[in-house]
Protein backbone atom coordinates (compact mmCIF):
# COMPACT_ATOMS: atom_id res chain seq x y z
CA UNK A 1 0.00 0.00 0.00
CA UNK A 2 1.57 3.55 -0.57
CA UNK A 3 2.36 5.72 1.84
CA UNK A 4 -0.74 8.94 1.81
CA UNK A 5 1.29 11.80 2.34
CA UNK A 6 0.09 14.63 4.83
CA UNK A 7 2.74 16.95 5.20
CA UNK A 8 5.79 18.17 3.21
CA UNK A 9 7.94 21.05 4.15
CA UNK A 10 10.73 21.24 1.72
CA UNK A 11 14.19 23.28 2.69
CA UNK A 12 12.66 25.63 4.83
CA UNK A 13 14.36 29.12 5.40
CA UNK A 14 13.26 32.01 7.70
CA UNK A 15 15.45 34.73 9.09
CA UNK A 16 14.53 37.34 11.77
CA UNK A 17 16.52 40.51 10.68
CA UNK A 18 20.35 39.37 10.63
CA UNK A 19 19.54 36.22 12.43
CA UNK A 20 19.19 33.17 10.43
CA UNK A 21 16.97 30.62 11.99
CA UNK A 22 16.13 28.01 9.73
CA UNK A 23 18.66 27.55 7.06
CA UNK A 24 17.26 24.17 5.32
CA UNK A 25 15.07 21.76 6.84
CA UNK A 26 12.63 19.03 5.26
CA UNK A 27 10.17 17.75 6.75
CA UNK A 28 7.64 15.03 5.30
CA UNK A 29 4.95 13.42 7.11
CA UNK A 30 2.88 10.31 6.19
CA UNK A 31 -0.58 9.42 7.68
CA UNK A 32 -0.62 7.64 10.64
CA UNK A 33 2.74 8.47 11.71
CA UNK A 34 3.89 10.34 15.25
CA UNK A 35 7.01 12.62 14.30
CA UNK A 36 9.17 14.13 17.35
CA UNK A 37 11.42 17.37 17.12
CA UNK A 38 14.10 17.43 19.60
CA UNK A 39 16.95 19.86 19.87
CA UNK A 40 18.00 22.66 22.35
CA UNK A 41 16.78 25.97 23.70
CA UNK A 42 16.40 28.64 20.75
CA UNK A 43 17.06 25.78 17.66
CA UNK A 44 14.41 26.76 16.25
CA UNK A 45 11.57 24.20 16.74
CA UNK A 46 8.87 26.56 17.85
CA UNK A 47 9.57 28.79 14.29
CA UNK A 48 9.58 25.12 12.19
CA UNK A 49 5.98 24.66 13.89
CA UNK A 50 4.71 28.09 13.21
CA UNK A 51 5.73 28.10 9.76
CA UNK A 52 3.95 24.73 8.89
CA UNK A 53 0.93 26.08 10.68
CA UNK A 54 1.45 29.02 8.82
CA UNK A 55 1.52 31.48 12.17
CA UNK A 56 5.00 32.89 10.52
CA UNK A 57 5.56 33.17 6.92
CA UNK A 58 8.56 31.34 5.72
CA UNK A 59 10.82 33.40 3.49
CA UNK A 60 12.23 30.59 1.19
CA UNK A 61 10.74 26.22 0.21
CA UNK A 62 7.71 24.88 -0.25
CA UNK A 63 4.86 23.68 2.24
CA UNK A 64 2.19 20.64 0.96
CA UNK A 65 -0.69 19.28 2.86
CA UNK A 66 -1.53 16.62 1.29
CA UNK A 67 -2.10 17.67 -2.53
CA UNK A 68 -2.69 21.24 -1.92
CA UNK A 69 0.41 23.84 -2.38
CA UNK A 70 0.65 26.16 0.66
CA UNK A 71 3.67 28.19 -0.35
CA UNK A 72 5.84 27.38 -3.51
CA UNK A 73 9.61 28.70 -3.91
CA UNK A 74 9.98 30.86 -7.07
CA UNK A 75 13.07 32.52 -7.38
CA UNK A 76 14.32 31.75 -3.77
CA UNK A 77 11.33 33.35 -1.89
CA UNK A 78 7.63 31.41 -0.77
CA UNK A 79 4.98 32.42 -2.64
CA UNK A 80 1.83 31.62 -0.81
CA UNK A 81 -1.45 30.43 -1.95
CA UNK A 82 -4.61 32.74 -2.22
CA UNK A 83 -6.63 33.79 0.97
CA UNK A 84 -9.37 30.80 0.47
CA UNK A 85 -7.08 28.38 -0.44
CA UNK A 86 -4.85 28.86 2.91
CA UNK A 87 -8.24 28.87 4.59
CA UNK A 88 -9.30 25.64 3.21
CA UNK A 89 -5.68 24.47 4.19
CA UNK A 90 -6.12 25.70 7.88
CA UNK A 91 -8.35 23.01 8.43
CA UNK A 92 -5.84 20.68 7.69
CA UNK A 93 -4.09 21.04 10.82
CA UNK A 94 -4.44 21.30 14.40
CA UNK A 95 -1.94 23.18 16.67
CA UNK A 96 -1.47 22.82 20.91
CA UNK A 97 0.41 25.80 22.30
CA UNK A 98 2.89 25.52 25.34
CA UNK A 99 0.80 27.54 27.31
CA UNK A 100 -2.45 26.13 25.92
CA UNK A 101 -4.28 29.39 25.00
CA UNK A 102 -7.66 28.28 25.70
CA UNK A 103 -10.45 31.36 25.90
CA UNK A 104 -10.79 32.34 29.25
CA UNK A 105 -13.94 33.70 28.59
CA UNK A 106 -15.86 30.75 27.47
CA UNK A 107 -16.65 27.26 29.07
CA UNK A 108 -15.00 24.22 28.66
CA UNK A 109 -17.52 23.57 26.19
CA UNK A 110 -17.86 26.51 24.26
CA UNK A 111 -13.94 26.47 23.62
CA UNK A 112 -14.79 23.17 22.12
CA UNK A 113 -17.75 23.93 20.46
CA UNK A 114 -17.09 27.46 19.22
CA UNK A 115 -14.80 26.90 15.95
CA UNK A 116 -16.79 23.88 14.91
CA UNK A 117 -20.26 26.07 14.89
CA UNK A 118 -19.36 29.23 13.92
CA UNK A 119 -16.04 28.72 11.27
CA UNK A 120 -17.17 24.89 10.08
CA UNK A 121 -20.89 25.63 10.09
CA UNK A 122 -21.77 22.98 11.96
CA UNK A 123 -24.52 22.37 14.20
CA UNK A 124 -24.79 22.75 18.06
CA UNK A 125 -26.22 19.51 19.19
CA UNK A 126 -23.59 17.60 16.66
CA UNK A 127 -20.83 19.50 18.11
CA UNK A 128 -21.94 19.44 21.50
CA UNK A 129 -22.56 15.52 20.91
CA UNK A 130 -18.66 15.58 19.74
CA UNK A 131 -17.52 17.54 22.38
CA UNK A 132 -18.74 15.63 25.34
CA UNK A 133 -17.46 12.41 23.57
CA UNK A 134 -13.79 13.93 23.34
CA UNK A 135 -13.91 15.32 26.93
CA UNK A 136 -15.28 11.28 27.95
CA UNK A 137 -12.14 10.36 26.29
CA UNK A 138 -9.41 12.69 27.63
CA UNK A 139 -10.32 11.99 31.30
CA UNK A 140 -12.66 15.49 31.42
CA UNK A 141 -16.14 14.29 31.33
CA UNK A 142 -17.38 16.61 34.33
CA UNK A 143 -15.73 19.60 33.30
CA UNK A 144 -17.84 20.83 30.35
CA UNK A 145 -19.08 23.61 32.10
CA UNK A 146 -16.10 24.59 34.10
CA UNK A 147 -13.89 27.83 33.17
CA UNK A 148 -10.53 27.02 31.71
CA UNK A 149 -9.39 29.41 35.22
CA UNK A 150 -11.13 26.87 37.17
CA UNK A 151 -8.72 24.02 36.02
CA UNK A 152 -5.23 22.77 36.49
CA UNK A 153 -3.00 23.46 33.84
CA UNK A 154 -2.97 19.70 32.91
CA UNK A 155 -6.71 19.66 32.40
CA UNK A 156 -6.34 23.03 30.49
CA UNK A 157 -4.15 21.95 27.88
CA UNK A 158 -6.24 18.27 27.37
CA UNK A 159 -8.87 20.89 26.83
CA UNK A 160 -7.07 22.65 24.45
CA UNK A 161 -5.87 18.91 22.82
CA UNK A 162 -9.46 18.75 22.74
CA UNK A 163 -10.50 21.95 20.94
CA UNK A 164 -8.01 21.07 18.43
CA UNK A 165 -9.30 17.33 17.86
CA UNK A 166 -13.42 18.82 17.77
CA UNK A 167 -12.20 20.63 14.43
CA UNK A 168 -11.06 16.97 12.82
CA UNK A 169 -7.32 17.64 11.29
CA UNK A 170 -5.66 15.50 9.57
CA UNK A 171 -2.12 16.40 11.49
CA UNK A 172 -2.17 17.59 15.05
CA UNK A 173 1.09 19.95 15.66
CA UNK A 174 2.47 20.34 19.13
CA UNK A 175 4.93 22.80 20.60
CA UNK A 176 6.18 22.02 24.11
CA UNK A 177 2.77 20.93 25.19
CA UNK A 178 4.10 20.10 28.93
CA UNK A 179 6.70 22.50 29.15
CA UNK A 180 4.46 24.84 31.00
CA UNK A 181 3.49 21.95 33.39
CA UNK A 182 4.27 20.84 37.05
CA UNK A 183 6.36 17.73 36.99
CA UNK A 184 3.03 16.13 38.14
CA UNK A 185 0.89 17.10 35.86
CA UNK A 186 3.40 16.64 32.88
CA UNK A 187 1.79 12.28 32.76
CA UNK A 188 -1.50 13.08 32.38
CA UNK A 189 -1.05 15.13 29.21
CA UNK A 190 1.27 12.74 27.64
CA UNK A 191 -0.98 9.73 28.31
CA UNK A 192 -3.61 11.53 26.05
CA UNK A 193 -0.80 12.54 23.62
CA UNK A 194 -0.32 8.14 23.74
CA UNK A 195 -3.69 7.48 23.34
CA UNK A 196 -4.12 9.60 20.01
CA UNK A 197 -1.02 7.40 18.89
CA UNK A 198 -2.40 4.66 19.65
CA UNK A 199 -5.64 5.62 17.92
CA UNK A 200 -2.96 6.14 14.47
CA UNK A 201 -3.56 9.96 15.00
CA UNK A 202 -0.90 11.68 12.82
CA UNK A 203 1.19 14.16 14.80
CA UNK A 204 4.49 15.86 15.05
CA UNK A 205 5.39 17.17 18.26
CA UNK A 206 7.77 19.59 19.62
CA UNK A 207 9.04 18.18 22.83
CA UNK A 208 11.60 17.57 25.39
CA UNK A 209 10.92 14.44 27.49
CA UNK A 210 13.18 11.82 26.25
CA UNK A 211 11.59 8.95 27.24
CA UNK A 212 8.00 9.72 26.07
CA UNK A 213 9.37 11.05 22.12
CA UNK A 214 11.99 7.50 22.20
CA UNK A 215 7.93 5.59 22.72
CA UNK A 216 5.81 7.50 21.15
CA UNK A 217 7.50 8.31 18.08
CA UNK A 218 7.86 6.38 14.51
CA UNK A 219 10.60 9.14 13.82
CA UNK A 220 12.69 11.57 15.59
CA UNK A 221 14.64 14.86 14.12
CA UNK A 222 17.41 16.67 16.33
CA UNK A 223 17.66 20.26 15.58
CA UNK A 224 20.11 22.73 16.02
CA UNK A 225 20.62 25.61 14.76
CA UNK A 226 18.39 25.64 12.50
CA UNK A 227 19.23 22.35 10.27
CA UNK A 228 18.33 18.86 10.60
CA UNK A 229 21.32 17.22 12.36
CA UNK A 230 20.34 13.85 12.84
CA UNK A 231 16.57 11.72 11.50
CA UNK A 232 15.83 8.70 12.22
CA UNK A 233 13.57 5.42 14.28
CA UNK A 234 14.05 6.30 17.86
CA UNK A 235 16.09 3.12 18.39
CA UNK A 236 18.79 5.14 15.43
CA UNK A 237 18.89 8.33 17.33
CA UNK A 238 19.29 7.10 21.02
CA UNK A 239 22.33 5.06 19.58
CA UNK A 240 23.23 8.09 17.58
CA UNK A 241 27.23 8.47 16.39
CA UNK A 242 26.97 11.92 16.65
CA UNK A 243 28.60 13.65 20.06
CA UNK A 244 26.23 16.45 19.78
CA UNK A 245 22.95 14.07 19.71
CA UNK A 246 24.47 12.03 22.61
CA UNK A 247 25.11 14.79 24.54
CA UNK A 248 21.96 16.57 24.00
CA UNK A 249 19.76 13.53 24.84
CA UNK A 250 21.80 12.42 27.62
CA UNK A 251 21.80 15.79 29.00
CA UNK A 252 17.89 16.04 28.95
CA UNK A 253 17.25 12.12 30.28
CA UNK A 254 18.70 13.63 34.04
CA UNK B 1 -41.11 76.97 45.23
CA UNK B 2 -42.54 74.82 43.08
CA UNK B 3 -41.81 76.28 39.90
CA UNK B 4 -38.61 76.12 41.39
CA UNK B 5 -38.23 73.06 41.57
CA UNK B 6 -40.09 72.16 38.47
CA UNK B 7 -36.87 74.27 36.96
CA UNK B 8 -34.03 71.99 38.77
CA UNK B 9 -36.07 68.83 37.80
CA UNK B 10 -35.77 69.97 34.13
CA UNK B 11 -32.27 70.89 34.71
CA UNK B 12 -31.50 67.05 35.72
CA UNK B 13 -33.20 66.20 33.29
CA UNK B 14 -31.33 67.75 30.76
CA UNK B 15 -27.97 66.96 32.54
CA UNK B 16 -28.98 62.89 32.03
CA UNK B 17 -29.81 63.17 28.75
CA UNK B 18 -26.13 65.11 28.02
CA UNK B 19 -24.56 61.76 30.18
CA UNK B 20 -26.66 59.04 27.87
CA UNK B 21 -26.41 60.77 24.76
CA UNK B 22 -22.55 60.83 25.31
CA UNK B 23 -21.93 57.86 26.05
CA UNK B 24 -24.18 56.73 23.50
CA UNK B 25 -22.22 58.33 20.83
CA UNK B 26 -18.32 58.56 22.81
CA UNK B 27 -17.99 54.81 22.91
CA UNK B 28 -18.60 53.23 19.75
CA UNK B 29 -16.67 56.22 17.90
CA UNK B 30 -13.71 55.63 20.24
CA UNK B 31 -13.96 52.50 19.69
CA UNK B 32 -13.51 53.67 15.77
CA UNK B 33 -10.90 55.96 16.80
CA UNK B 34 -9.04 53.72 18.55
CA UNK B 35 -8.96 51.40 14.95
CA UNK B 36 -7.42 54.18 13.88
CA UNK B 37 -5.21 54.73 16.16
CA UNK B 38 -3.73 51.26 15.89
CA UNK B 39 -4.11 51.23 12.00
CA UNK B 40 -1.29 50.30 9.51
CA UNK B 41 -1.74 53.66 7.45
CA UNK B 42 0.90 55.56 8.78
CA UNK B 43 -1.31 58.90 7.77
CA UNK B 44 -4.48 57.63 9.63
CA UNK B 45 -2.95 56.60 12.69
CA UNK B 46 -0.98 60.63 12.92
CA UNK B 47 -3.86 61.99 12.20
CA UNK B 48 -5.63 60.31 14.94
CA UNK B 49 -2.69 60.80 17.18
CA UNK B 50 -3.27 64.32 16.48
CA UNK B 51 -7.01 64.36 17.25
CA UNK B 52 -6.51 62.66 20.56
CA UNK B 53 -3.94 65.08 21.60
CA UNK B 54 -5.71 68.25 20.83
CA UNK B 55 -9.08 66.80 22.39
CA UNK B 56 -7.14 65.50 25.50
CA UNK B 57 -4.25 68.59 25.81
CA UNK B 58 -6.95 71.27 25.23
CA UNK B 59 -10.27 72.74 28.15
CA UNK B 60 -13.33 70.79 27.04
CA UNK B 61 -14.86 74.29 28.27
CA UNK B 62 -12.75 75.53 25.16
CA UNK B 63 -13.76 73.09 23.08
CA UNK B 64 -17.24 73.54 24.07
CA UNK B 65 -17.23 77.46 22.52
CA UNK B 66 -15.33 76.20 19.70
CA UNK B 67 -18.53 73.62 18.30
CA UNK B 68 -20.71 75.72 19.48
CA UNK B 69 -19.72 79.04 17.66
CA UNK B 70 -17.98 77.18 14.48
CA UNK B 71 -21.06 77.50 12.14
CA UNK B 72 -20.78 81.31 12.93
CA UNK B 73 -17.13 81.61 12.37
CA UNK B 74 -16.22 79.00 9.70
CA UNK B 75 -19.55 78.78 7.74
CA UNK B 76 -21.06 82.17 8.80
CA UNK B 77 -23.84 80.36 9.25
CA UNK B 78 -26.58 81.75 12.18
CA UNK B 79 -26.49 79.71 15.51
CA UNK B 80 -29.86 78.87 15.86
CA UNK B 81 -31.09 78.16 19.57
CA UNK B 82 -31.61 74.63 19.49
CA UNK B 83 -27.80 73.98 18.48
CA UNK B 84 -26.84 74.85 22.11
CA UNK B 85 -27.90 71.50 22.74
CA UNK B 86 -26.31 69.58 19.48
CA UNK B 87 -22.97 71.52 20.27
CA UNK B 88 -23.05 70.38 23.56
CA UNK B 89 -23.74 66.44 22.33
CA UNK B 90 -20.86 67.20 19.70
CA UNK B 91 -18.36 68.56 21.63
CA UNK B 92 -18.63 65.72 24.54
CA UNK B 93 -19.31 63.03 21.86
CA UNK B 94 -15.93 63.91 20.33
CA UNK B 95 -13.82 64.59 23.56
CA UNK B 96 -14.98 61.17 25.85
CA UNK B 97 -14.45 59.47 22.56
CA UNK B 98 -10.85 60.26 22.41
CA UNK B 99 -10.27 59.17 26.08
CA UNK B 100 -12.21 55.77 25.74
CA UNK B 101 -9.89 55.23 22.77
CA UNK B 102 -6.72 55.24 24.39
CA UNK B 103 -8.80 52.72 27.62
CA UNK B 104 -9.84 50.69 24.16
CA UNK B 105 -6.61 50.84 22.57
CA UNK B 106 -4.40 49.89 26.22
CA UNK B 107 -7.06 46.71 26.56
CA UNK B 108 -6.86 45.75 23.09
CA UNK B 109 -3.28 45.75 23.00
CA UNK B 110 -3.29 44.00 26.65
CA UNK B 111 -4.51 40.85 25.26
CA UNK B 112 -1.86 37.99 24.66
CA UNK B 113 -0.87 37.47 21.33
CA UNK B 114 -1.52 33.71 22.11
CA UNK B 115 -5.05 34.33 21.76
CA UNK B 116 -4.70 35.65 18.51
CA UNK B 117 -2.68 32.65 17.21
CA UNK B 118 -5.61 30.07 19.04
CA UNK B 119 -8.05 31.54 16.76
CA UNK B 120 -6.25 32.25 13.62
CA UNK B 121 -5.28 28.36 13.73
CA UNK B 122 -8.28 27.35 14.79
CA UNK B 123 -9.84 28.85 11.05
CA UNK B 124 -11.61 32.21 12.97
CA UNK B 125 -11.48 35.46 10.65
CA UNK B 126 -10.29 38.26 11.18
CA UNK B 127 -13.75 39.78 12.07
CA UNK B 128 -14.90 36.58 14.84
CA UNK B 129 -10.79 36.92 16.18
CA UNK B 130 -12.17 40.51 17.44
CA UNK B 131 -15.59 40.21 18.33
CA UNK B 132 -15.40 36.64 19.56
CA UNK B 133 -12.40 36.44 21.69
CA UNK B 134 -10.71 39.67 21.70
CA UNK B 135 -13.36 42.19 22.17
CA UNK B 136 -15.60 40.42 25.06
CA UNK B 137 -11.97 40.20 27.23
CA UNK B 138 -11.23 43.75 26.22
CA UNK B 139 -14.73 44.83 27.85
CA UNK B 140 -13.74 42.70 31.09
CA UNK B 141 -10.25 44.22 31.37
CA UNK B 142 -11.58 48.17 30.44
CA UNK B 143 -14.56 47.83 32.87
CA UNK B 144 -12.39 50.24 36.02
CA UNK B 145 -10.97 52.98 33.65
CA UNK B 146 -14.27 53.79 32.35
CA UNK B 147 -16.07 53.40 35.19
CA UNK B 148 -13.74 56.27 35.59
CA UNK B 149 -13.77 58.14 32.55
CA UNK B 150 -17.89 57.94 33.29
CA UNK B 151 -17.97 59.34 36.72
CA UNK B 152 -15.87 62.32 35.13
CA UNK B 153 -18.53 62.63 32.66
CA UNK B 154 -21.44 62.70 34.69
CA UNK B 155 -19.73 66.28 36.69
CA UNK B 156 -18.38 67.05 32.94
CA UNK B 157 -21.95 67.69 32.17
CA UNK B 158 -21.99 70.61 34.36
CA UNK B 159 -19.34 72.34 31.72
CA UNK B 160 -22.15 72.78 29.32
CA UNK B 161 -23.17 75.88 31.13
CA UNK B 162 -20.48 78.21 29.85
CA UNK B 163 -22.85 77.87 26.43
CA UNK B 164 -25.70 78.67 28.68
CA UNK B 165 -27.51 75.15 28.09
CA UNK B 166 -30.09 74.95 30.86
CA UNK B 167 -28.45 71.79 32.72
CA UNK B 168 -28.38 71.25 36.43
CA UNK B 169 -25.25 73.44 37.48
CA UNK B 170 -26.87 76.56 34.99
CA UNK B 171 -30.27 76.64 36.39
CA UNK B 172 -28.85 75.95 40.10
CA UNK B 173 -26.89 78.91 39.28
CA UNK B 174 -29.72 80.66 38.33
CA UNK B 175 -31.98 79.99 40.77
CA UNK B 176 -29.32 80.49 43.91
CA UNK B 177 -28.85 84.55 42.94
CA UNK B 178 -31.96 84.82 42.36
CA UNK B 179 -33.12 83.71 45.73
CA UNK B 180 -29.40 84.87 47.17
CA UNK B 181 -29.18 81.14 48.73
CA UNK B 182 -26.85 78.50 48.21
CA UNK B 183 -29.58 76.06 48.49
CA UNK B 184 -30.26 75.52 44.85
CA UNK B 185 -26.60 74.96 44.59
CA UNK B 186 -26.73 72.07 47.48
CA UNK B 187 -29.18 70.45 45.54
CA UNK B 188 -27.35 70.61 42.39
CA UNK B 189 -24.62 68.93 44.86
CA UNK B 190 -26.48 66.09 45.99
CA UNK B 191 -27.91 65.36 42.27
CA UNK B 192 -24.13 65.19 41.04
CA UNK B 193 -23.58 62.91 44.17
CA UNK B 194 -26.18 60.67 43.74
CA UNK B 195 -25.96 60.41 40.04
CA UNK B 196 -22.73 58.93 40.83
CA UNK B 197 -23.41 56.83 43.44
CA UNK B 198 -25.63 55.07 40.43
CA UNK B 199 -23.35 55.13 38.31
CA UNK B 200 -20.78 53.18 40.44
CA UNK B 201 -23.63 50.62 41.58
CA UNK B 202 -24.28 49.95 37.88
CA UNK B 203 -20.89 49.53 36.74
CA UNK B 204 -20.13 47.37 39.92
CA UNK B 205 -22.93 45.35 38.71
CA UNK B 206 -21.37 44.46 35.43
CA UNK B 207 -17.86 44.10 36.49
CA UNK B 208 -19.52 41.63 39.24
CA UNK B 209 -21.32 39.94 36.18
CA UNK B 210 -18.08 39.25 33.96
CA UNK B 211 -16.35 38.48 37.28
CA UNK B 212 -16.71 34.34 36.10
CA UNK B 213 -13.67 33.93 34.45
CA UNK B 214 -10.30 36.03 35.84
N1 LIG C 1 9.45 36.81 16.25
C1 LIG C 1 10.78 36.67 16.40
N2 LIG C 1 11.58 37.73 16.17
C2 LIG C 1 12.93 37.62 16.29
N3 LIG C 1 13.56 36.50 16.64
C3 LIG C 1 12.83 35.40 16.89
C4 LIG C 1 11.40 35.44 16.78
N4 LIG C 1 10.94 34.20 17.08
C5 LIG C 1 12.01 33.44 17.37
N5 LIG C 1 13.16 34.16 17.23
C6 LIG C 1 14.52 33.64 17.45
O1 LIG C 1 14.65 32.48 16.67
C7 LIG C 1 15.43 31.53 17.34
C8 LIG C 1 14.68 30.20 17.40
O2 LIG C 1 13.56 30.36 18.22
P1 LIG C 1 12.52 29.18 18.46
O3 LIG C 1 12.03 28.70 17.13
O4 LIG C 1 11.51 29.69 19.41
O5 LIG C 1 13.42 28.07 19.13
P2 LIG C 1 13.00 26.81 19.98
O6 LIG C 1 11.51 26.64 19.88
O7 LIG C 1 13.76 25.68 19.38
O8 LIG C 1 13.45 27.07 21.38
C9 LIG C 1 15.76 32.09 18.71
O9 LIG C 1 17.06 32.59 18.68
C10 LIG C 1 14.75 33.19 18.86
O10 LIG C 1 15.30 34.22 19.65
MG1 LIG D 1 10.02 26.66 21.37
Amino acid sequence: MEDNNLLRIEHIKKNFGDTGVLSDISLSVNEGEVVSIIGPSGSGKSTLLRCATLLTQMDDGNLYYGDMCAAKSVNGKSVYAGKDELKKIRQYFGLVFQNFNLFPHYSVLKNIIDAPVNVLGRSKEESEKKAAELLKMLGLAEKGDAYPCELSGGQQQRVAIARALALEPKILFFDEPTSALDPELTGEVLAVIRKLAANHMTMVIVTHEMQFAKEVSDRILFIENGVVVEEGTPDKLFSSDNPRVREFIGRMAN
Amino acid sequence: MNITFMQLLSGMVVSVEIFLLTLLFALPLGLLVAFGRMSKNKILQTLVKVYIAIMRGTPLMLQLIVVYFAPFYIFGLKISQGYRFVAVIIAFSINYAAYFAEIYRAGIESIPIGQYEAAEVLGYSKRQTFFRIIFPQVIKRILPPVTNETITLVKDTSLAFVIAVAEMFTIAKQISAKQASVNALMVAGLFYFVFNYAVAYIMEFFEKKLSYYR
